[in-house]
């Protein structure tokens, strides 16, 4: 095999690291983002018998954002196998309880229930804030772009844009402002 | 009979506004309302101001009949703070109809997207003096980032 070939070889097989920002990102929809990547359905060699699946690193996974009233209507239920043992809990206080859990359980639940899941799930490394290992941060090297854009609260917006921004509206010449 | 009682009112309404016009001020011109403290005594003054958009109005907008959406065709979001915060008082209030001079359904449209924006703390500063200010302070589920669709508005 000459060495561009054994070069080739290598970076098919390779296992890339990818990080994803989840800020106001709605975790449902960065799921099945993360599980292609996560289980390597991008690549053209995937197969489910193949191994080649990425690592993916999510991060400010406790700014995820749920659309209307979601956080209170959706639940997560819980049983533990003895005799009234069930339990239902919003996502907004299993989200309060562990910032990591609701987009781990996203993922989780996105993919399909088989011997591979658990496997692949080691690959997912979350983390509530933007505070990663160095030797996690070491091996990324791809981003993977977000659905949403991230919205920019009014009190945020830099002074000279807000002066220079055109105004649809003016007052009638009576108004008393406030 | 609609139109007799429209008619009354109008003239009703003509003679209310008849007597508002004796004003010791220059009537028609943007006030602010200045508190003042002078040795026990609290003065409340009515300052004429000039509009502080002025010279920054749009040229379209300056037209007597103007909506966002019908006269410009935007696509406006909730998340688009800088033209909301346009139609919006200073305590979050939206403003009405008569002063924003948007047709009936923009109105109410603007309103939701106003309400939304606020829900999901895009406009923290526009708000009550009593109000926490910072979205993250918020009671309960409410202290959690959330999006709204715009599909979901009926009109």
């Amino acid at each position: 095999m000459s060495i561009a070939k054994r070069v080739q070889q290598w970076a098919t097989f390779a296992r890339t690291w990818h990080i994803y920002d989840c800020t106001w990102q709605n975790p449902f929809e960065s799921a099945s983002l993360v599980k292609t990547h996560l289980m390597g359905l991008h690549k053209p060699i995937y197969h489910p018998m193949n191994d080649c699946g990425d690592h993916v690193v999510l991060i400010n996974t406790k700014e995820i954002a749920l659309p209307g009233d979601e956080w209170v209507k959706r639940v997560y239920f819980h049983h533990t196998g003895y005799p009234g043992g069930a339990s239902w809990t919003l996502a907004w206080q299993l989200h309060e309880k562990d910032p990591t859990m609701v987009m781990k359980k996203a993922v989780y639940n996105s993919m399909a229930g088989n011997l591979q899941r658990r496997h692949t799930m080691q690959r997912l490394h979350l983390f509530h804030d933007d505070q990663v290992p160095q030797d996690i941060l070491a091996n990324v090297t791809n981003q993977i772009r977000t659905p949403r854009t991230v919205p920019q609260r009014l009190d945020h917006i830099d002074k000279e844009t807000l002066e220079n921004f055109p105004a649809i509206m003016d007052y009638p010449k009576d108004y008393v402002l406030r | 009979m609609a139109t007799l009682l429209k008619v009354a009112t109008r003239t009703l309404r003509g003679t209310f506004w008849q007597t508002r016009s004796l004003t010791t001020t220059t009537p028609l011109s943007i006030k602010e309302i200045h508190e003042k403290r002078e040795s026990n005594a609290l003065v409340y003054e009515g300052v004429d101001v000039v509009s502080p958009r002025l010279d920054k109005m749009l040229k379209p907008a300056c037209d007597s009949t103007f909506c966002p959406e019908c006269t410009l065709g935007l696509d406006i979001k909730h998340t688009d703070v800088l033209i909301l915060s346009q139609y919006v008082r200073s305590d979050g209030c939206m403003l009405p109809r008569r002063i924003t001079k948007l047709c009936h359904r923009q109105q109410k449209k603007m309103g939701t997207l106003v309400t939304m924006a606020q829900k999901a703390g895009l406009m923290p500063n526009l708000a009550p003096s009593w109000s926490k200010k910072d979205p993250k302070m918020r009671f309960g589920w409410r202290k959690f980032n959330k999006y709204f669709l715009e599909s979901t508005i009926k009109y």
